[in-house]
């Protein structure tokens, strides 16, 4: 039995899903957004009754891993760990039951304010499962505990949930992956991520998107970061038709750090929409942006950033960068990226550029005699792999970097020039 | 004693004649409206402005139309600031004038408008540097003339009235054409009651050496003042026109909602200067707009100090091959003052090139805010947009925001935008006190330093009294 | 006459101690130099003179010519007489150095004075051929962009277009190549007069060859520990600070 305040809280999730508008043209959250993405009503719930035996043997992720978990539309079909002694590591409807108030210490506390809280309150209405992660104080877990998330059947939603706490001075690296089960199938995800990183402690999350064409994705991402905590958090995307990303940063704590690091490679017409917001509330935090987008194809992608800094929120120093990559001459960026600042002795800046290969790098490759297809991809590659190597974890690089790999093996010989 | 030191070359004269500080802007003359459209907006109003003015039927058309336009569209309070609640559209009085016409010459300006002019200002400045002049005192155009070789080169330069009356057949093809009356809720408001400003056409070739200038004087309470700006510069031609303004400080908020149109055929060039100084109590709520044809070029140089909130972003639309569009911007946000500014970019041809450089500061609880859009469509080739917004935050409680957007289609352009936020450090105090500079004016020395490299691309006139104003807005920001 | 500091001690706005009673007087017509290693509150000595907003004085006095410098602003005690020679000078854009050291005179004179544009360009000029300085540097952003050298230089430039009675330079040797320090040292020179004072804090003996002390003054732990004549500096030059582990108070 779910305890009562999950209960509780699923039905008031309900009446809000239920009584808040659908976003609108015009709206501010989703200027730039294709609106008609938004209709969801071909979506249905579908349990996975199948088997999984296949989608286990293929959710190799990296070597050593502390933890594993697979779920296919969010139902558990594999797990291992062997985490240190303390670290509770469960299935979310495992974690309601065995520490109710812990998960309720964490759980949703703050709203979603980047524009979709009405699917982050049909998240919540009908979550049903996905992982709490809580590492506690003082405990350091060296390899990465993975999750993979397999969205399986034509139609379905699916709405995992992820709760990372590390207690004080505690660390973990939490890799997760999305993907599909067949290249077909049109699935729905609406994925709520949270992290929470208390005083000292250390937090990586690094996200895979690699769903089919056909998908939509919803992801709301949360990272509190305490007193001289670390925390980052990044994401590759490669699949899906449409997703949204909305990520939130709130820096609690001085000499808090948070990294927020996406690279997207979209193609055909797949439209990436990415809403960041990193919210100075404490004096002397840190926070660095770094996005980064290699357009193909008619691909569109929207990035809307904003840096706040609270009223009182001294000495924050916070960094902003969004860059594109036009690879073909239909694709289309759109860049917000933007400031507000209360406060005073601050070092803020932002940045946004929009430009192709530059000729005279196609030139120096060529001259090296490399033709201008693979000069062009591995340009590519390297500009994405920028953002990728601040993961500084050699298993962990190495992981994403498979999966750009793959994206950008299909575009092989795919660039208009 | 301003700290800045006058450039070599211009002499103290000259520097005095430009004085237009907000303190000398601070006075007004009993009203003697012959024609007083009253407080609110209805259509009769829009009637009444018609009847005075003798409108022909084309344009009582376009008010009404544009009167449906501005009811029908919403406050744009779901992005901008709320304080656009404050005004009260019911209290606003639309039209006011002594039922002059403008006069060709100061000796036949009544007495109390003369002397208005003379303590901004105006006919000295007139003397010393500019081509032409048109000064409006509430709804119209007190006095508007022009240099004698350049009417006989063809310079148009009148009241708006006169311009769509006198010049209709190339007036009307161009008006309401850079800046529909629906783009937004304010252009919607001036087309239905717009009166004064100034219509310009520069013939083909013709390059004025000297700049036009308009002044504009709001001298009554709850007024607001809609004029409307209409400029063509045909092929090849090239004109600068600078804009003043002030008025005195009321009880009750004063707006001012302007529309501005350019048009810079082939070859030509529109360079547009603005020092704003409303006092702090109006609403400056102005649309700004430049059509550049091939090859063509249009600069807004804008500087915004005064005014209680100021909403203006002006834009170019690039419609001709290599045409060029630029925007240098200064705002100045002290306390009660909200500076929302920015720029709009429309590359519509290829190889269009476009440049936004906007530096803000905001002093005590000043808010100044950057608004930017780049849009580069598809098909195009070859267009290419910077913009640098940088900002600079004096007391604990200043405030900034940018909020640029930046579409590109295609993969032919670059685009680059860079934003910074940053104060005056201490170090850098410490370093010119330590020189026996004291503390308000080295703050001084630092903020005319930060926006120094655009002050230049203001006419030499201007910059000396723009540096002399900061200064005095600089005042009392420390210790 | 002379630049007075007396059981001068000074925290960091946490309470840590800097300066822990340095007593030291330089007369008018004399240079003395400070040496020292690193930590040794040399820099600290000079910052807190000029009035730093980094240090708390907790006890001791500071005069010049019998007033008290600890009283006033930062600007005051400039134009009262005290200039620094920066060691790590500070960049202020967009104001160039001719508007600068301009302002800064400018700040000397009564109010509703103004300066003589000619005879101060005259006298900038003057003094930028000594030191050897290209005629483009007064259209620069002060600092901005500058090299090392051109830095120092920068500020004995406006040492002297400011004239101050006691000057501190502060590691101003520091970073400069052999011909630039000879110039810097020309400048200082040329400064030199029975009315103006002079401290030199180095690390090195070096810039003592081009500008000669008459006193050598060794700090350590935030107090002048050991002072003599010119000839200490080539002892320390020779030996090091080793000795200073004997003297350091516990």
């Amino acid at each position: 039995m779910f305890p009562q305040w999950f209960a509780t809280a699923q039905a008031d999730a309900w009446a809000s899903f239920q009584s808040l508008p659908a976003p609108r043209r015009g709206d501010e959250a989703w200027r730039f957004s294709t609106i008609s993405a938004l209709d969801f009503s071909s979506f249905t719930r579908a349990e996975f009754r199948g088997e999984a035996s296949e989608w286990i043997a293929r959710s190799t992720g990296v070597a050593d891993a502390a933890a594993t978990l697979v779920f296919v539309n969010d139902t558990l079909v594999h797990s291992q760990s062997r985490l240190p002694d303390g670290v509770i590591c469960l299935p979310l409807a495992e974690a309601l039951i065995q520490q109710p108030d812990l998960v309720q210490q964490y759980f949703m506390r703050h709203p979603t304010t980047l524009g979709s809280a009405k699917f982050s309150a049909l998240h919540a209405a009908h979550v049903s499962n996905g992982v709490f992660l809580y590492v506690p104080a003082g405990v350091v877990v060296q390899d990465p505990v993975q999750i993979f998330h397999w969205a399986d059947g034509d139609s379905s939603t699916i709405l995992p949930h992820t709760l990372l706490v590390t207690g004080e001075g505690a660390s973990v690296r939490v890799i997760e992956t999305f993907q599909s089960t067949d290249d077909r199938a049109a699935t729905l995800t609406i994925a709520v991520n949270d992290l929470i990183a208390e005083k000292n402690s250390t937090l990586d999350y690094v996200v895979v998107q690699a769903l089919n064409q056909n998908s939509k994705i919803i992801s709301i991402n949360a990272s509190d970061v305490a007193k001289a905590a670390t925390s980052t958090s990044f994401l590759l995307s490669t699949g899906a038709a449409w997703a949204r990303s909305e990520s939130i940063s709130r820096l609690t704590g001085e000499e808090a750090r948070s990294y927020m690091l996406a690279v997207s490679v979209p193609s055909h017409d797949q439209e990436y929409d990415q809403r960041t917001f990193q919210h100075h509330i404490s004096p002397g935090a840190y926070s660095d942006l770094l996005y980064k987008n290699s357009l193909y194809d008619e691909s569109r992608t929207i990035f809307s950033g904003l840096i706040f800094v609270d009223e009182g929120a001294h000495r924050t120093d916070a960094y902003q960068t969004c860059r594109n990559l036009l690879m073909s001459n239909t694709c289309e960026a759109n860049s917000m990226p933007g400031l507000e600042i209360n406060a005073d002795d601050v070092k803020c800046s932002h940045g946004s550029t929009s430009a192709q290969i530059s000729d005279e790098e196609i030139f120096y490759l060529r001259a090296r005699g490399i033709d201008s297809d693979t000069a062009r991809q591995l340009i590519a590659r390297g500009f994405s792999i920028e953002v990728i190597s601040r993961l500084n974890h050699d298993a962990t690089e190495a992981y994403v970097l498979n999966f750009l790999d793959q994206k950008f093996a299909t575009l092989r010989m795919r660039d208009v020039r | 004693m301003s700290l800045d030191l006058l450039p070599e070359t211009l002499d103290q004269e000259t520097a005095e004649a430009v004085n237009i500080d907000r303190s000398i802007g601070d006075f007004t003359f009993p009203e003697r409206n012959k024609f007083d459209a009253g407080r609110g907006l209805t259509e009769k109003t829009v009637d009444y402005i018609c009847d005075v003015k003798n409108d022909p039927q084309w344009v009582r058309e376009f008010r009404h139309r544009a009167l449906k336009v501005f009811r029908d569209k919403p406050m744009p309070t779901n992005w901008a600031t709320e304080d656009l609640n404050n005004i009260n559209f019911d209290e606003i009085r639309y039209y006011l004038s002594d039922g002059e016409k403008p006069k060709r010459s100061w000796d036949d300006v009544p007495a109390d408008v003369l002397e208005t002019f003379e303590r901004l200002g105006i006919p000295q400045q007139e003397r010393a540097f500019l081509a032409g002049v048109e000064a409006q005192f509430d709804s119209e155009a007190a006095y508007s003339n022009v240099k004698e070789e350049l009417t006989k080169q063809g310079v148009i330069f009148v009241n708006s009235t006169e311009g769509l009356k006198e010049h209709e057949e190339i007036f009307r093809p161009w008006f309401g054409k850079v800046i529909p009356t629906g783009d937004n809720k304010f252009s919607a408001l001036n087309s239905a009651v717009f009166s004064g400003g100034s219509f310009i056409y520069i013939p083909k070739g013709v390059k004025l050496k000297q700049p036009l200038q308009a002044y504009f004087r709001i001298n009554s309470e709850s007024f607001g003042q809609f004029e409307r700006t209409l400029i063509i510069a045909d092929e090849g031609a090239e004109v600068m026109y600078m804009e003043g303004c002030t008025a005195p400080k009321f009880e009750t908020a004063t707006l001012h909602s302007a529309v501005v149109e350019l048009v810079a055929l082939k070859g030509a060039k529109i360079q547009y200067v603005t020092v704003q100084n409303w006092s702090s109590n109006v609403f400056n709520l102005v649309t700004k707009r430049g059509l550049a044809m091939e090859d063509a070029e249009v600069r807004w140089i804008d500087c915004n100090i005064g005014s209680r909130l100021t909403m203006k972003y002006p834009g170019v639309v690039m419609k001709g091959r290599r045409a060029r569009g630029e925007v240098i911007s200064i705002a100045l946000a002290n306390t009660g003052q909200h500076q929302d500014t920015g720029a709009k970019m429309i590359h519509a041809a290829d190889e269009t090139t476009s440049n936004v450089v906007s530096k803000s500061i905001s002093v005590g609880t000043g808010r100044s805010t950057y608004r930017g859009q780049v849009h580069i469509p598809k098909h195009l080739k070859g267009c290419k947009n910077n913009t640098e917004c940088d900002a600079l935050l004096i007391n604990a409680k200043s405030r900034t925001d940018t909020y640029p957007a930046i579409t590109v289609k295609g993969n032919q352009h670059a685009t680059q935008h860079e934003a910074s936020v940053s104060q005056v450090s201490q170090e850098m105090l410490f370093y010119m006190m330590q020189r026996g500079i004291s503390e308000g004016a080295a703050m001084s020395l630092a903020v005319n330093g930060f926006i120094n490299d655009l002050v230049r691309e203001f006419p030499m006139e201007y910059s000396v009294e723009l540096k002399r104003l900061i200064d005095l807005e600089m005042e009392g920001s420390v210790g | 006459m002379s630049l007075l500091i007396e059981n001068l001690h000074a925290t960091l706005e946490d309470g840590t101690p800097i300066l822990n009673g340095v007593n030291l007087e330089i007369p008018a017509g004399e240079v003395h130099a400070i040496m020292g290693p690193n930590g040794s509150g040399k820099s600290t000595l000079s910052k807190v003179i000029s009035g730093h907003e980094s240090y708390v004085v907790t006890a001791g006095s500071v005069t010049l010519d019998g007033v008290d410098l600890l009283e006033m602003d930062i600007d005051q005690r400039s134009r009262a007489g005290v200039f620094l020679a920066f060691q790590y000078p500070a960049e202020v854009p967009g104001v160039s150095n001719a508007n600068f050291i301009r302002a800064a005179l400018q700040a000397r004179l009564p109010k509703g004075q103004d300066i003589d544009a000619v005879a101060y360009y005259k006298n900038l000029y003057s003094k930028m051929d000594l030191l050897e300085m290209d005629r483009k540097f007064t259209a620069r952003s002060v600092n901005e962009g500058f090299s090392g050298g051109e830095k120092k230089r920068n500020e004995i430039l406006q040492l002297m277009m400011l004239e101050p009675k006691y000057s501190i330079l502060d590691e101003t040797d520091s970073g400069l190549d052999i011909d630039a320090l000879k110039i810097v040292a020309k400048g200082v020179n040329a400064m030199r007069s029975p009315d103006r004072g002079f401290l030199l804090i180095t690390h090195y003996q070096r810039l003592l060859d081009y500008i000669a002390p008459d006193y050598v003054h060794v700090m350590a732990g935030g107090q002048i520990v050991r002072s003599g004549g010119p000839e200490l500096a080539l002892e320390l030059e020779q030996n090091g600070y080793d000795f200073l582990k004997e003297l350091a108070p516990a």
